[in-house]
């Protein structure tokens, strides 16, 4: 059942971060951006298998089915880069309001 | 001399942290960032030469497993011939652009980020290009873009802003495509090490892969890469991001980092993934497979790849021809060349052949490498123009070969090595782009395919030469524009500063006080504001003189252009050469 909880709510998270990014505030395309590379998070976390015990060794016996805990090192560094990336972008929308007065994108324009 | 493979590496990460550390004196820092350039290019030439040298022999791959973790538990860099081919292309370019900054980019922006963004940048490409993990490829092309966001960012004016959201937009988003193509793969595969996946992939049974997933997850992980290099229909970034970095940003970007996708796809594609035969009876398009014979995952790609290449081509040259602007032709072009580099790879992805395989990513690489040096050449020289002249419109421009033949000149044969004219090396890569198509034709049977790569291919060149002589026309020939009158009263003279007109003393883009900025100890810090470094007549032949060196090194490549077809050779055989490239890493076995 978690398998197919996970999967739905994967699908509502992509679906919602795809709305926010194709809106004409920048601010919440930025939204939806940092709801797709979480989804991603998300969904890396998944990858690993749901089920087993955390693949920590007790004292004297090794954990019998843990699970995988290459993917959540993967997560850990996506989630630092993708904080990273998130704070450039806010910063950025700032001052794209600061240069232009404006952040809705059709008034950016910018098609050449 | 496994350690030698991070030698580049630390090289570049050393240097962005000094020239971070060496702020406080802006002397310095120039120096420490130059010195750097410098001591990358000596570590990729005696990588080079550990791992290619001598000529004629077969390439070895030097393997470096970080803290001596076992592959494929830790993390593999893998300096193979492909390695080592495209790092030295990345060592040349990015050493004339960093030498071509120093007088370009203002004191206060080299003071503020710009030479530790420069060789962070740096970093995600060197590691980009020598990772053997799937997932630290993805932490590269992070290291490498987070330093180009800024980068693109770094005028902050109305455009620049504009441009660094979209392309941050659009990377993030490429981003979290791409985390989710390698989480997929590892999976269905159970691994992220390349080489173990390639083993992996050759035997898909044996380790209970599903290859259908697989097949859907590398086409999505392809998107990524297509995206990072620019191809059609992933190229709508490119014009706007390339006309708002510095000048000499814009030519690295155009020159390595666009080649990182390239060598993405090659590495992964002809590698990695080239390892896997598809399901039988998928019954897809334009697979022309001699029966009998299992497609690989590659013969998935040709198609995908062809269609891309031939909408690149044809997208960039007519919207070169379309564009009133140098720098705007030049970002075009761009689009349309990395369709020419992309054509050999689709050809002969279809093609079972190994020896035409070979020589359509041979064609591929001496392509790319031409491309890098001319078009890092040619964003150079518009910059060099646009400085002098104070604008990079055709309307302003006209007459500039009269007043800087030798700008002229070097202009000329960055353009004439796109156009592919002997004895220049990019003649050499349309040959070699032809001739994979004609071998694919005819030997491999790759069927109308290859014939309307060809008739493709053609059409691009004829674009080619039609925008560039349009470009010529406008801003060297034809008599000499007010603008250009302004700017260089009369033949322009690196001796002679009374040759240099009002604009150009100003400091080109408006921030005057060529007092100060003859003051580099940079006490007299907040007024000089954007002004240049150095008087203006010293600034353009430090300019110049870095536009020439690259124009000389097209033209020594052209004509020594044995060692350059030897190095793409090797190059081209090490990234056909799965097996070799699996034992060099040699994966533990993990059992399931």
């Amino acid at each position: 059942v978690t398998q197919f909880v996970l999967a739905g709510v994967l699908g509502v998270l992509f679906t919602l971060g795809t709305y926010l990014v194709l809106r004409r505030d920048v601010v919440r395309v930025i939204w939806g951006v940092t709801i797709i590379s979480q989804s991603a998070n998300v969904y890396l976390v998944t990858m690993g298998g749901l089920e087993g015990v955390a693949p920590v060794a007790a004292h004297g016996h090794f954990a019998s089915r843990p699970t995988d805990p290459l993917v959540q090192a993967l997560v850990l560094t996506a989630i630092v880069i993708g904080f990273g990336t998130t704070a450039l972008a806010l910063v950025l929308t700032y001052r794209v309001y600061e240069e232009h007065g404006t952040i809705n994108t059709h008034e950016l324009g910018g098609r050449q | 001399v496994t350690q030698l493979v991070v030698a580049p590496l630390l090289v570049a990460l050393v240097t962005a942290i000094l020239a971070l550390l060496a702020r406080p004196s802006d002397r310095l820092q120039r120096g420490v960032s130059l010195l750097g350039g410098v001591a990358y290019l000596a570590a990729v030439a005696a990588l080079f030469d550990a791992v290619v040298l001598p000529f004629g022999e077969p390439s070895r791959a030097l393997v470096y497993q970080v803290s001596n973790w076992p592959a494929p538990f830790g993390i593999s860099l893998v300096a193979d011939a492909l390695s080592a081919f495209m790092l030295g292309l990345a060592a040349i370019v990015s050493l004339a652009a960093l030498a071509f900054s120093l007088p370009y980019v203002g004191r206060f922006g080299q003071r503020l980020s710009y030479h530790p963004l420069y060789h962070f940048m740096l970093v995600g490409v060197t590691g980009s290009f020598l990772t053997g993990d799937l997932f630290n490829l993805f932490v590269w092309f992070e290291v490498m873009l987070m330093s180009s966001y800024i980068l693109v960012l770094f005028y902050s004016g109305p455009e620049h802003t504009r441009a660094a959201l979209y392309y941050v937009v659009l990377n993030l988003l490429a981003s979290a495509v791409m985390l989710v193509a390698i989480g997929g793969i590892y999976a269905t595969t159970g691994t992220l090490n390349m080489a173990d996946l390639a083993r992996r992939l050759a035997d898909p049974a044996a380790y209970e892969i599903a290859l259908l997933p697989t097949l859907g997850l590398a086409a999505l992980l392809f998107s990524v890469f297509a995206l990072k290099a620019g191809i059609a229909p992933f190229q709508f970034w490119v014009p706007q991001a390339y006309r708002a970095a510095p000048t000499p940003v814009t030519a690295v970007l155009a020159g390595v980092v666009k080649k990182v996708g390239v060598y993405a796809v090659v590495r992964l594609y002809f590698t990695v993934f080239a390892a896997a035969t598809l399901p039988r009876g998928l019954g897809l398009p334009g697979l022309a497979v001699p029966s009998g014979q299992d497609a690989t995952f590659l013969a998935f790609f040709g198609p995908v790849l062809f269609l891309m290449a031939t909408a690149s081509i044809l997208l960039g040259g007519v919207g070169a021809v379309s564009r009133d602007d140098v720098d705007g032709v030049l970002a075009y072009s761009s689009i349309g060349q990395v369709g020419f580099i992309v054509l050999p790879l689709a050809v002969v992805a279809t093609v079972p052949v190994t020896e035409i395989r070979v020589l359509g990513v041979t064609a591929a690489l001496v392509y790319a490498f031409n491309h890098g040096l001319a078009k890092s050449l040619l964003f150079l020289a518009s910059g060099i123009v646009g400085e002098a002249v104070g604008s990079g419109e055709f309307d302003d421009l006209g007459g500039l070969a009269g007043r800087a033949p030798v700008l002229a000149a070097a202009f000329l044969i960055g353009a004439l090595a796109l156009i592919g004219v002997p004895p220049l090396s990019g003649f050499f890569g349309k040959f070699l782009v032809f001739d994979a198509a004609v071998r694919a034709l005819t030997g491999g049977g790759a069927g109308t395919g290859a014939a309307l790569a060809l008739a493709v291919a053609l059409v691009g060149a004829v674009l080619t030469i039609a925008y560039f002589t349009r470009a010529w026309n406008a801003v060297f020939w034809g008599p000499a524009s007010e603008t250009v009158e302004a700017a260089l009263p009369a033949r322009w003279s690196p001796r002679d500063p009374s040759t240099v007109g009002e604009a150009i003393a100003d400091g080109g883009r408006g921030a005057g006080d060529s007092g100060a900025s003859r003051d580099p100890s940079g006490a007299r810090d907040g007024g000089a504001g954007a002004t240049p470094i150095g008087a203006p007549s010293r600034r353009l032949a430090v300019e110049v003189t870095v536009v020439v060196s690259l124009a000389l090194a097209i033209v020594g490549f052209g004509i020594g252009f044995e060692g350059l077809y030897a190095a793409a050779d090797a190059a081209a055989r090490a990234a056909v050469d799965t097996g070799g490239y699996v034992d060099a890493v040699a994966p533990r076995e993990v059992l399931g």
